[in-house]
């Protein structure tokens, strides 16, 4: 019993020596070592968004690769209100108003069948070039800049950050937080437009959410970049309306060919 | 005797002291130099801890989100509807000769939908997790749904079976971290479908799948590879979205004789005889060439070769 009683003791004492060696360092010590200056976005990036990737339409060809009959918003949540605007659809007015582009404005532009292109703007700025109505969205890291009010434009204000990994804390510490792998832009301001080309609305009041992950390379060398969005619209949705698409990567942009907006 | 609070300390760093597999597992792939001990398994190395992908805690009751595809996942596809799908002459012609009554035989009714197909149905979702009760780490990851087997996900680093071993449903599924992404590797399916309108899915294919968490909405990018049906891989990226009040219900079914058919009869079209896709096409205002599906119309510039067509499909209302 006293025997064991002592190994018990033993190991506990270097256990605990371990542990206080793990301790965090006390903040005179970080102040000895200098604080490090804070990286970009783009150096801790914890994927490579960057690239050309095409979207597969393996989801809702119906909706996407044809114009969708006037009154088909199967899947979409929306209100009556939404309903009795998407049921006003008229492409030739929208064509003739120079609103060809509502079906192409962020809420919608992930699921317009295409090749995207995305590039570091700065090491700050991620930016995203689609041949589909040869629209740019400009994912901003940081606070947005103070350009007191500007018009709502088709792409809207974007807001980046990357998703961290763990809050840290706790007895023994825990794991401090990181990029974990995600991008999330919150995107606002955002001219009113479609959900779907055939008239599905959303307002000026529209949210758009999304997450941005890379994934792969597969067994066959795949690699997939899933983009997860989530519309707000207490205008015209009844919930929030989730999509998620997806895009291959390819090797470059040789097939890149920009296109213009079609109303219909 | 009463304890004293130096102690409780020990004690408690004793407690620290069981073998923990992220330090066991990074000390086992570090050979230990010449003349030097083994590594302990009783030390505990918070460095690689905290350093070891643990991932994040996917535990919870998911509802799914129809917002994408809602006619063919709740209700059900149409005959004829292979558009975007990957699939070959063999692939088909098995759906071509498929009649929805085959569901009706007593072998059918209470079949399962396959780990690879689940996510697109049109069911809740439970997420739970198995925690060694010693090391407190996740060994396993289950997800159930209404009409579907206990799935198992092992995250303990155990090799798949021999080829041989028996195929399931839900498959034998292993799961590794890639940063807060879960990729699961699944072999040993049973022969299944890619769609519920009799497109298959043959019991050679394998399934890789991410699981992704955003807050409160799971995404799933699920990619089926079959050497049979497909020609490529077929990938669908699902949403779920948290909801602690809901519970999956039981689901006792129970075989009864549906139809009055002689004993051997399998319900089927023969060869050619099927113009589902060809209705399909002209119900909806598309190209025949589009509604047989294959890999060339799950790209963008299948588009230039069909035209730009409004559709006529209009599906019930709600």
């Amino acid at each position: 019993m006293r025997r064991g009683a002592l190994l018990f003791t033993g190991v506990a004492l270097v256990s605990l020596g371990v542990s206080l060696r793990s301790q965090p360092p006390s903040p005179s010590a970080r102040r000895e070592r200098g604080a490090q200056p804070p990286q970009s976005p783009r150096a801790i990036a914890p994927s490579d968004f960057t690239g050309y990737w095409v979207s597969v339409v393996t989801e809702d060809w119906r909706w996407r690769m044809v114009t969708p009959a006037k009154g088909d918003y199967d899947s979409v949540p929306l209100n009556p209100a939404g309903r009795r605007e998407a049921d006003t659809w008229d492409p030739q007015r929208d064509e003739a108003a120079g609103e060809a582009c509502r079906a192409y404005a962020a809420p919608a532009i992930m699921r317009v069948p295409g090749r995207i292109h995305v590039t570091w703007e700065n090491d700050a700025a991620l930016r995203i070039d689609a041949e589909a109505g040869t629209q740019t969205r400009v994912f901003r890291f940081g606070a947005p800049p103070d350009r007191g009010a500007p018009a709502p434009t088709w792409q809207g204000e974007s807001i980046a950050s990357w998703e961290l990994s763990g809050r840290g804390g706790g007895m023994f510490g825990g794991r401090p937080p990181r990029p974990s792998g995600a991008l999330k832009v919150v995107t606002t301001r955002i001219r009113p437009g479609y959900l779907r080309k055939n008239g599905v609305p959303f307002s000026a009041s529209a949210v758009l959410t999304e997450y941005f992950n890379v994934l792969g390379p597969e067994d066959n060398g795949d690699v997939w970049l899933v983009v997860t969005t989530i519309v707000q619209d207490p205008q015209y949705l009844a919930t929030r309306f989730f999509t998620s698409t997806h895009f291959k990567k390819l090797p470059d942009g040789s097939s890149w060919h920009p296109t213009a907006c079609r109303a219909s | 005797m009463a304890r004293t609070p130096v102690g409780m300390w020990a004690a408690l760093a004793g407690a620290l002291t069981i073998p923990l597999s992220p330090s066991f597992s990074a000390d086992q792939d570090r050979a230990p130099a010449a003349g030097q001990a083994s590594p302990s398994l009783v030390e505990y190395d918070d460095g690689v801890q905290k350093s070891t992908p643990n991932g994040v805690d996917f535990t919870g009751e998911w509802a799914p989100r129809f917002h994408e595809d809602e006619p063919e996942r709740v209700p059900g596809p149409e005959l004829g509807d292979y558009l975007g799908i990957p699939i070959n002459d063999a692939a088909r012609m098995r759906a071509e000769t498929w009649e929805a009554s085959i569901q009706t035989l007593p072998e059918w009714q209470c079949r399962p939908h396959s780990a690879d197909y689940i996510w697109r149905g049109p069911s809740p979702l439970r997420i739970w997790k198995d925690v060694d009760p010693v090391s407190r780490q996740v060994v396993a990851w289950h997800a159930e749904w209404l009409r579907s087997v206990d799935r198992s996900i092992y995250m303990d680093g155990r090799p798949h079976p021999s080829p041989n071993a028996p195929h399931t449903w839900a498959g034998f599924s292993t799961g590794t971290w890639d940063g807060d992404v879960l990729t699961i590797k699944t072999t040993h399916l049973k022969e299944g479908y890619v769609r519920r309108n009799g497109l298959p899915r043959s019991d050679r294919a394998t399934l890789t799948e991410h699981w992704m968490l955003h807050g409160d909405v799971l995404t799933v990018a699920a990619i089926t590879t079959d050497p049979v049906y497909l020609t490529e891989p077929f990938i669908r990226t699902t949403d779920y979205e948290l909801d602690p009040h809901q519970w999956v219900p039981p689901y006792p079914c129970q075989v009864v004789e549906e139809v009055d058919r002689k004993p051997g009869i399998v319900p089927h079209s023969l060869p050619g005889a099927s113009d589902a896709t060809s209705e399909f096409a002209a119900r909806c205002g598309l190209p025949v060439a589009a509604t047989r599906g294959g890999a060339e119309t799950m790209y963008p510039d299948f588009r230039d070769k069909i035209g730009f067509i409004t559709s006529k499909c209009i599906a019930a209302q709600r």
